[in-house]
Formats: C-alpha cells, sequence, structure tokens
C-alpha cells in the first residue's frame, strides 16, 4: 500500500509536469498545428464527414418542416422582392460594366472588395465551447489558409484560426477577444463616415462590441449596418457584420460602443464559405 | 480484434461528441447554459469500474490517450482534458475499490469523477484565458446542465454495456 501511495504521487507529479509542457507549448503555437495534431484532426475530420451527411439530413428535415408552416406569407414577401431585383439587376450590370472600364483607366486590377469563395461544410462543434469553435471540411488542399474570413450567406461569422489538411477550426466572431479584432465601418449612403473596431461579444447582450474610433459626423442610428473595413488589411472589406442594436458612451465617456447583433445565425451554421481575399494580405497576420 | 473493440467504440465516441451538438435545439444552443458533453469520460467510467480489476488502470491510460485526441480536435489549448480525465477516471478507480458496482453507486462514482474532471477543466480554462466569471453563474449554467445531461447519457449507456464488460474482463484476466 505505502509502495502505492508513492508511485502514484509520482505519476500524479508526472501528468502535472507533462499538462505544464503542452499548456506551455500550445500556448506558444496559438494557431500553427504540428504535423501529428494535423494527422489527428484530418482523420476525425473525415470520419466526422460521414456521420454527418444523415445528422444533417434530420435536422434539415425537422427545420424543413417548421418552415413551411410560414412558407405562404413568405412567398409574398419574396415575389414582391423578385420584381424588384429585376431592375437592380440591370441597374448592377451597367454599373459593374462602368466599375470595371474605370478601373482600366486608372490600371487598378485587384479591389479590396474582390475575393475567391471556397465553399464548405460545418462538420462538428466543440463540445466544450459551443459559441467559439466550428470545424469545416476544407483545409490546405482546397487552398485554406490562417486568418481567412468565413461567411455565410447572411454575413461574417468568424476566422480560420488553425488548418490542416482535409479540416480547418474555425473561430466564431461570437469567441473573439482583444488579440484579434476586426476594423469596421457603418455602410451609409450619405453622411460621415463611420470607424472602428470589433472588440469582442457580449454574451449577455448577446452582441458585438463595436468600439468607434473615428467619427466624422453623422449620428449613429439602431438598425444601420456594420461591414467589415479593408483598414484593418485582414479581411476584405464590404463583408455584412451585423445590424446596430444599442449605442452606449464608454466607461470613460471618451468614445462610443455599439452594440451590434450578428447578422448571421450563429446558433445554426451548416453551408459556409472561405473567403480567400485577392488583395496581398498582411504577413504579420494581426489587425492594428 | 477483440482488444480493438474497446478503442474503437471510444474513438467513435470523440468523433460523435462534435457533430451531435448540431442536433440539439438552437433554444438551447443560444441560451446562457453551457452543456458539455462528456460522452467519452461516461463511458471511461464504465469502463473503469466493469473491466478494470482493483489493480489494472486501462481505463486511466484510456483517458489520458483519448483526452488529448480531444484535446486536439475540438480546442485550441493541449493537455487539458487529458490531464483532467486521467484525474478523474483516477478518482472513479479509487472508489471503485470501497464501494460495489451497482447502478446507484456507478452513477455516485460517475458524477463525483465528472466533477472533479470538470472543476480542473473550468480552472484551467479560466487560468488560461483570465476570464473572470463569477463562481455562482458557473454553477448554475455550466456544472448542473453538464451533470444532468451527463447522467442521462450514463442512464442509457449502462444497461447496454455492463454485461459486455463484464464478459471482456473476464477474458482479459484469463489471458493472463
Amino acid at each position: 500500500m505505502n509502495f502505492f501511495r508513492r508511485k502514484s504521487i509520482f505519476v500524479l507529479l508526472i501528468g502535472v509536469i507533462v499538462l505544464v509542457v503542452f499548456l506551455g507549448y500550445s500556448a506558444l503555437n496559438k494557431g500553427n498545428k504540428s504535423l501529428p495534431e494535423k494527422i489527428v484532426s484530418d482523420t476525425v475530420g473525415s470520419v466526422q464527414n460521414v456521420f454527418n451527411v444523415p445528422i444533417e439530413y434530420v435536422s434539415q428535415f425537422f427545420s424543413n418542416i417548421s418552415e413551411l408552416k410560414n412558407t405562404y406569407n413568405e412567398n409574398k414577401v419574396l415575389r414582391k422582392e423578385l420584381a424588384e431585383n429585376k431592375t437592380l439587376i440591370y441597374e448592377l450590370q451597367e454599373l459593374e460594366k462602368e466599375n470595371k472600364e474605370l478601373r482600366r483607366m486608372v490600371e487598378l486590377e485587384d479591389s479590396a472588395r474582390d475575393y475567391n469563395p471556397i465553399n464548405g461544410n460545418v462538420i462538428s462543434r466543440s463540445p466544450e465551447r459551443w459559441l467559439e469553435f466550428v470545424t469545416i471540411n476544407r483545409g490546405t488542399k482546397h487552398g485554406v489558409k490562417q486568418n481567412m474570413a468565413v461567411i455565410t450567406v447572411d454575413g461574417m461569422i468568424g476566422k480560420v484560426q488553425s488548418v490542416s489538411n482535409v479540416t480547418s477550426t474555425v473561430q466564431l466572431i461570437t469567441g473573439f477577444d482583444q488579440l484579434n479584432q476586426i476594423s469596421a465601418t457603418v455602410s451609409r449612403k450619405k453622411g460621415g463616415n463611420v470607424f472602428g473596431l470589433i472588440e469582442g461579444y457580449d454574451a449577455k447582450e448577446k452582441a458585438l462590441i463595436f468600439r468607434i474610433i473615428e467619427d466624422s459626423g453623422g449620428k449613429l442610428k439602431e438598425g444601420e449596418l456594420v461591414v467589415s473595413s479593408n483598414t484593418g488589411g485582414l479581411y476584405p472589406s464590404g463583408l455584412p457584420i451585423g445590424k446596430i442594436k444599442e449605442v452606449n458612451p464608454d466607461e470613460y465617456g471618451l468614445t462610443k460602443i455599439a452594440l451590434v447583433e450578428p447578422a448571421a445565425n450563429m446558433s445554426e451554421i451548416n453551408q459556409v464559405i472561405v473567403v480567400d481575399r485577392l488583395l496581398e494580405t498582411d504577413e504579420d497576420g494581426s489587425d492594428e | 480484434m477483440k482488444r480493438l473493440f474497446i478503442p474503437l467504440i471510444l474513438f467513435l465516441l470523440v468523433v460523435l461528441e462534435g457533430v451531435a451538438i448540431g442536433l440539439l435545439p438552437e433554444r438551447l444552443l443560444t441560451s446562457s447554459y453551457l452543456i458539455v458533453p462528456h460522452w467519452v469520460f461516461i463511458a471511461l467510467a464504465l469502463l473503469s469500474i466493469f473491466y478494470d480489476s482493483y489493480d489494472t488502470v486501462n481505463a486511466v491510460i484510456y483517458a489520458a490517450v483519448f483526452g488529448l485526441l480531444i484535446d486536439i480536435v475540438y480546442t485550441d489549448l493541449l493537455g487539458v482534458y487529458m490531464f483532467s480525465y486521467a484525474v478523474g477516471i483516477f478518482v472513479v478507480h479509487l472508489l471503485k475499490r470501497l464501494l460495489i458496482e451497482n447502478l446507484l453507486l456507478t452513477i455516485l462514482m460517475t458524477v463525483i469523477g465528472l466533477m472533479v474532471t470538470e472543476v480542473i477543466i473550468v480552472a484551467a480554462y479560466t487560468l488560461a484565458d483570465s476570464i473572470n466569471n463569477p463562481v455562482q453563474s458557473i454553477v448554475i449554467d455550466r456544472f448542473l446542465p453538464t451533470l444532468i445531461a451527463n447522467l442521462i447519457f450514463l442512464l442509457i449507456l449502462y444497461p447496454l454495456v455492463t454485461k459486455t464488460l463484464l464478459k471482456l474482463r473476464k477474458q482479459y484476466i484469463s489471458d493472463f
């Protein structure tokens, strides 16, 4: 018994040392996966890919049923919108042509708005942190790189945290912290420019914290659309992030803070698009 | 082939833990409750109680290996699950020496082990992320829902695997 006691304390000590070494290693190499880690996440990812098919089928089935209930009303609204869109398309085509010609005139090839879409599927969520990480079934093989923005059709949902061969981990905007801020502006037709940083997520309010840095006139209104801006050097400009829910002064009364409701539904993410920016991205990969 | 049976099941549970979250109703996902599925832990606790004898620690070794797997696949900090699962299962292993193997005492042992594990995990993440959540909100939002959800999983798993594990144990002992 005495021998056993001594042995178990010995093992416990080794365990603590291994824990500290691993913690230190992963804290230093955040985002860079080592080869064994890549192999493990690829294997698990490909098995999850298989299981995901029937599970998605089942959950789709139930959401389809609930959607069926308000199909009629939705159809009415959509018909109206469709008619409006038809005229918009012609307008857009004209503008696009004009834009291209103007670009050629000033010899500007890639705009900060342009990107290559890489379509993917969410295959799992982290059980430990639902609202912080999801895994998608696209990796280096498909051209995904670290720090690329990830969007759904509704808006931005996060950025690529680490990549393996055929899977990658996406850090969601609801799990962003001070280390990875997004530079953003308010999309407006007229009026002053508003520029600021998305600093994090308020879990109680269920909204993103948008600190306004520069505000050249024009009051912020509720419901205004917040989009990503090119100034951070990381994401293409014009990706919708969310709508302003509330504007408050910060704790020192010097700047304003807006609460932004994410445009994408953060609890149900299935199809995603990884945004491969055409414009060169800053190498250091950090936002100002 | 029979030796691969247990690791294969555990691997499958690791894989399904992440996929199964997609099946949870949306209301639960957006609420402040956080249910962490510890299916692997539950399976390991049953393994420790019904498969290991008093002086083998197979389950503890499996706990370290599959804890590391969870760390790699689902989180960005390595070692937290590995350490906490191993300690939690070791607690179950020690308790097993004192108690007998029936449903109620199995639940008791698993709950104690799971609580130890959860405390270590939350402590490690709090230290690493320097988030200061008040203890009360952690208990109400995370510990209790997690405990209840995993107990349900234990009650489902218990009748399915105990007989098989006891059979496997007999084979394991007779191999030596």
